[in-house]
């Protein structure tokens, strides 16, 4: 930095550090601010996690519960309602978390599999033998671009009509993917294969394949190169992967929501169920669950801190 | 790692590699003919199935067609079926028999439909005005926390965190901020009271209100992903052409709009396609906070096809809009795709 007529370096360097210091005093007021914008909503609701039904919309609203209970979490987490002195229609919403934490579970789990093993073997295809043609990459994205609702919509028409319509016909039976596992699964499976494809990309293309044409020659077949070379370099991608498209999956709602009503239940469905509800809304409870619902996301997330950026720019960004 | 049946013929690439340097044939050849004596005692059909299963032409399609199977299956034929339950006239609470040809009637419906029109355009500034702000804020504290040295793993961490929190959650938290005995009132209140208004406000009755509302919240979530793009577009500037830069003279802000800014712009582009792709589809936080109202002013025209449909059982309407939105977006998804795939291309040649 050029020096100002007038000062003597020693000056300089003062007024540089000084100026050093405003700069920095600044720059964390500015990311202080910004934690605090993001931590409020998260402490918000974690606070109204542990208060009693009196003060989820007391006035003055208590920053911190006055009297911390844990009556919120005991109902979320019981196997029946707790709560003798609930009305009939509150005590009928105050089912409890098990259900909905199983039902997504499992749906996200299988889903994300699913959309694994088959994304995987996808892009080694795409990558090794240009399956599909140069821009076959960029076709996929468009499923991933296609709004939501157009495909709920589809595909309730097509669950709900379509399938028990033609299975009648042929099994004679009628059998409707509505409201079943199977279907919450197919399409969740099918709308997060373009990000599986994607991630996978990035990681199989990085496998040099001079390494598993060399073993091809020597006489290695498709499937030893395959999981002796090609598997050992990509595990770990496939694994970070498997936990993006598990969190899309367990944040998804609006093909949940639709898809499945009432058996079905994942969580998401589940805290929207609280907020419909008729006579009161259960804020407690509903915090609890959301608190529930976000814990185990989060600490997956930052897991796979430094690969999300991979899944959400579909592996365009690659640092 | 699986176990490997000899002690020696570890299965780890870089052994496989060392394996290479040195030529030697036996020791890779071996797993090798161990599987082939496997599938050698299988009937001789299956051993030929197997055979064309791994020949070049087959094994590379088996998954692909497998994928295209899902596709077609779970998007493509419903989509079909879309578009014939669109041109019947039909509603979800009559047996579908009863449903009847009636042509283009239902497109005329939905294009003569002031609110589809009005939902669509709330979408584009819904989605405006957050990604417009998203793109600048997380700039902005991109910038400045790759700055920060010791704090930057700290700041990056906590920044991150809406991106990864269940939409619907957030939708509930904001719910709850703004109810009318709430904390965002209070903090109000001690402004609000010296003017004589009652800090009770209901902040979700109001139509421009609930509209910020939603924005705020769409805002607060996906500034993380904007922030991550650019940070990671930040630490992929290379050093030495800024220090060139700055040695031969520039000031820091010609540095920054001269040498930085153009580098910067693949990370800008594909962060202003995704946001906008993924706002456009703005649901989630419209059915928790206001249920599209008050009246409809938040009403995005994705909650406008769901309440058509499921609230009002307007099946053959919502199929009609649906496929009028999907040609709409079309446009939308080429322009998007081919800037990611330039981009994309501008980022890897420089690599």
């Amino acid at each position: 930095m050029a020096l100002k007529a007038g000062l003597t370096p020693e000056q300089a360097r003062a007024r540089r550090v000084r100026r050093e210091r405003v700069r920095r005093t600044l720059r964390h007021g500015i990311l202080l601010a910004w934690t605090f914008f993001i931590a409020f909503p998260i402490f918000w609701m974690v606070s109204t996690s542990f208060k009693d039904s009196g003060e989820w919309v007391a006035w003055p609203p208590h920053w911190l519960p006055e009297a911390p209970t844990l009556h919120n979490y005991a109902q979320i987490f019981a196997f029946r309602s707790i709560d003798p002195s609930l009305s009939r229609q509150a005590a009928e919403q105050a089912f409890s978390i098990w259900k909905g934490l199983g039902d997504a579970l499992l749906v996200c789990t299988t889903a994300a599999l699913l959309a694994l093993l088959l994304g995987a073997a996808l892009a080694y295809s795409i990558s090794r033998f240009q399956v599909g043609g140069r821009y076959f990459r960029h076709t996929i994205l468009t499923i991933r671009m296609i709004p939501p609702i157009v495909v709920a919509i589809s595909v309730l028409i097509y669950y709900a009509i379509l399938i028990p319509y033609a299975t009648s016909g042929v099994l004679g039976a009628r059998i409707s993917l509505f409201d079943t596992y199977i279907g919450l699964i197919l399409i969740y499976t099918a709308s997060t294969l373009p990000f599986v494809i994607w991630m996978m990309l990035t990681f199989v293309d990085e496998v040099p394949y001079t390494l598993e044409h060399a073993a091809r020659l020597m006489g290695a077949s498709r499937i030893t190169v395959i999981r002796r070379i090609v598997l050992p370099l990509v595990a770990s991608g496939m694994v970070v992967t498997f936990l993006f498209v598990f969190i899309l999956n367990w944040a998804e709602f609006l093909l949940a929501l639709t898809l499945t009503h009432p058996e079905v239940t994942t969580l998401t469905v589940l805290l929207n169920k609280f907020q419909s509800a008729s006579e009161g809304r259960l804020y407690g409870p509903q915090a609890a669950i959301g608190t529930m619902i976000t814990i185990p996301v989060v600490v997956l997330g930052i897991l796979i801190q430094k690969h999300l950026v991979k899944g959400f720019s579909f592996g365009t960004i690659r640092k | 790692m699986q176990a490997s049946p000899e002690g020696e013929t570890k299965a780890s690439p870089l052994h496989m590699a060392e394996v290479l340097d040195r030529a030697d044939m036996t020791e890779i050849a071996a797993p090798a003919t161990r599987f082939a004596v496997g599938t050698a005692a299988a009937p001789g059909a299956l051993r030929r199935f197997g055979r064309w299963l791994g020949s070049d032409r087959i094994f590379p399609r088996i998954p692909f067609l497998l994928v295209e199977l899902l596709f077609i299956l779970v998007i493509f034929v419903p989509f079909l079926l879309t578009i014939y339950i669109s041109v019947l006239k039909w509603r979800a609470n009559r047996p579908f028999e009863t449903a009847y040809f009636s042509g283009l009637e239902n497109y005329e419906a939905v294009l003569s439909s002031d609110l589809f029109w009005l939902s669509i355009a709330r979408t584009f500034y819904f989605a405006g005005v957050a990604v417009v702000v998203e793109l600048v804020v997380g700039f902005v504290l991109a910038m400045l926390v790759h700055q920060c040295t010791r704090s930057k793993k700290f700041y990056t961490t906590i920044f991150l965190i809406p991106m990864m929190i269940v939409p619907i959650v957030v939708g509930y938290n904001f719910s709850m901020i703004y109810i009318d005995s709430g904390p965002l009132n209070q903090l109000l209140a001690p402004f609000l009271e010296r003017f004589g208004i009652d800090p009770h406000i209901r902040w979700l009755s109001d139509p421009v209100a609930a509209q910020l509302a939603i924005i705020i919240a769409d805002i607060w979530q996906w500034t993380s992903l904007t922030f991550l793009i650019f940070l990671s577009g930040f630490s992929a500037l290379p050093r030495q052409l800024i220090d060139a830069a700055r040695v031969m003279g520039a000031t820091p802000w010609q540095n920054f709009w001269r040498v930085q800014l153009p580098l910067l712009k693949p990370a800008i582009v594909i962060a202003v396609i995704i946001r906008s792709m993924e706002a456009l589809k703005m649901f989630d936080p419209v059915v928790l906070l206001t249920f599209g109202g008050p009246g409809t002013s938040t009403q995005t025209v994705a909650y406008f096809l769901w309440e058509q449909v499921w609230v009002f059982n307007k099946f053959s309407f919502g199929a009609a809009a649906s496929v009028l939105l999907l040609i709409m977006f079309s446009v939308l998804i080429y322009v998007g795709i081919y800037l990611l795939i330039r981009q994309r291309s501008t980022v890897e040649g420089k690599v």
